[in-house]
């Protein structure tokens, strides 16, 4: 059988086009950090005056940025807390 | 440096130290040379009334960060998360240290790299390594300074160190018209100064600056070389025979106003050295924005106005002048951008490199003026400084202004007049 289905170390599947004057996304083969449960699009972004990570829910469309300070604390975010922002009751279905 | 007094027989009895230095036709030449005289400035003018810093443009995104200067102060002009525009100052509530070093950045938060407090981009102190030693979390009520009073107008973003005092639009004034028709020139009704600054140290005081930016007496002279080279009939506008004037438009602000001159040609982007077919894009989005309007819009042109005490906006440029020391200061100049202008744009940007840039002609020929004149006034005779070139044929227009010819000292008079008023309020 042949092997389709990327190794983790193979990195993102989909190839992913951002129009810049839109801003819309459009996803070709190839790569996106995706799993079964959540699909998301990553893409350094330069039009601050310094260089960001642009995060996209491609499910919802929602998008956030995430600079270098917020990115190295994500890092060093211990279980219990990442645990707690994985709990789908903490921020987004909150009601 | 050594202070010049004025001689007895020069003081007039009974008055303030600034009535005896500022008088209505000479201004005595300690004032930009004694360093009490510039600390006293720093307090009463700088750090008290509204002082230019940036433009928001500037900041275009939600976490973007600058540097500025405001005088003597770092500050850090912020948008947050919000949108909102902050000045913060660039101090560690801790120790003191300068938490900014770079120029420009984006980021929702700052660290100061001594002992990593960390503070949100509004200067609110978010929080601090090893917290029990404080006592655990949120416990110091500390933040980042900040600029006491922070507003924009037309995206011109001014602070003020002084909590009390005018709102920016009655400082402002009259000045406020001359922005608008800055503004009125973008077909999408916005200027945008994020084009980069070039950065101008200059040997001299703040105030020769300033009162330089509308003196219309000079440009002949000490322009005459880059008008002659490109053949600029801008030089004559500045002359016993034009029509154009020099107003002094009330609390320190002035302008030559060359509307009068440019309105007696009556030909659209003469004010820009160009004719419509050169630019024809900008000038189909100016008719399709103002229409009727537009050609009165492009023959009238763009403002030449010094509002106190460190914004010069010249037609195609801003000027940000920010003091040192007695004897220095800083000039910031940027190519006005006009939104939806895409195409005279690019032009101002080269004019501005030709003009202001580190080879332009323009701010050289100034800076070399104004050095000079700082050297000078520092010898010991004569001791004054004379502004009375047209004091006597002033006349005041249909909106109350008092207006001289294109070469007289008025704007000058203006500024020292608003200059003495501040000078001797209480501190
Ligand atoms: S001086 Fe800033 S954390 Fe100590
Ligand atoms: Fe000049």
């Amino acid at each position: 059988m042949t092997e389709t289905h990327p190794a983790a170390a193979d990195g993102p599947r989909h190839d992913i086009r951002f129009d810049e004057t839109s801003g819309a996304v459009t996803i070709g083969a190839g790569k996106v950090v995706e799993s079964e449960f959540a699909s998301v699009a990553i893409k350094l972004d330069q039009d601050g005056n310094s260089v960001r990570l642009r995060v996209e829910d491609l499910r919802t469309g929602r998008v956030r940025f995430l600079d270098a300070l917020e990115l190295e604390s994500l890092v060093w975010l211990g279980e219990g807390h990442l645990t707690q922002l994985l709990d789908p009751s903490h921020e987004r279905w909150r009601g | 440096m050594t202070a010049v007094v004025p001689s007895e027989s020069e003081v007039q009895e009974g008055g303030s130290r600034y009535d005896r230095l500022i008088q209505p036709a000479r201004v005595h030449g300690t004032l930009y040379t004694d360093p009490s005289i510039f600390a006293e400035e720093l307090r009463k003018i700088w750090h008290k009334t509204w002082v230019f810093v940036g433009h928001e443009s500037e900041v275009p995104q939600v976490n973007d960060y600058v540097r500025k200067q405001l005088a003597d102060q770092d500050v850090v002009m912020t948008r947050d998360k919000e949108g909102e525009v902050h000045l913060l100052i660039n101090r560690c509530a801790h120790r003191g240290l300068q938490v900014c070093d770079d120029k420009a950045g984006n980021s929702s938060s700052f660290r100061c790299p001594y002992h990593g407090w960390t503070y949100r981009n509004t200067g609110e102190l978010l929080g601090y390594p090893y917290n029990k030693g404080y006592g655990g979390k949120k416990q110091l009520p500390l933040g980042m300074g900040k600029v006491a009073r922070v507003a924009s107008y037309q995206g011109f973003v001014f602070g003020s160190l002084a909590a009390e005092g005018q709102s920016l639009e009655d400082h402002l004034g009259a000045a406020k018209g001359e922005i608008d028709r800055l503004v009125g020139l973008s077909p999408e009704g916005k200027v945008s100064l994020d084009a980069g600054w070039l950065r101008h140290k200059t040997r001299s005081n703040w105030k020769f600056l300033a009162e330089n930016e509308t003196d219309g007496y000079h440009p002949q002279f000490v322009h005459g070389s880059i008008f002659g080279v490109t053949g600029s009939p801008i030089g004559e506008l500045y002359s016993d025979n034009s029509t154009a004037v020099t107003r002094n438009l009330g609390d320190g602000h002035s302008e030559n106003d060359l509307r009068p001159e440019f309105r007696g040609f009556a030909e659209p982007m003469r004010w820009f050295g160009t004719t419509p077919d050169r630019v024809p894009n900008y000038v189909a989005a100016m008719k399709e924005a103002h229409g009727e309007d537009a050609d009165r819009l492009m023959i009238e042109g763009a403002p030449h106005v010094m509002i106190f005490p460190n914004l010069f906006i010249a037609e195609i440029q801003v000027f940000n002048i920010q003091p040192v020391a007695v004897g220095e200061c800083v000039q910031y100049a940027t190519a006005v951008q006009f939104d939806g202008g895409h195409e005279l744009n690019m032009r101002m940007v080269s004019q501005s490199i030709g003009s202001v840039g580190p080879a332009g002609m323009l701010l050289a020929d100034d800076t070399e003026m104004y050095e000079r004149n700082q050297r000078g006034v520092a010898m010991a005779d004569p001791e004054w400084l004379d502004v009375r070139r047209g004091l006597h044929r002033e006349s005041v227009d249909e909106d109350g202004f008092t207006i001289g010819t294109a070469t007289d000292e008025t704007g000058m008079r203006g500024f020292w007049n608003h200059y003495k008023s501040l000078m001797e309020a209480e501190d």
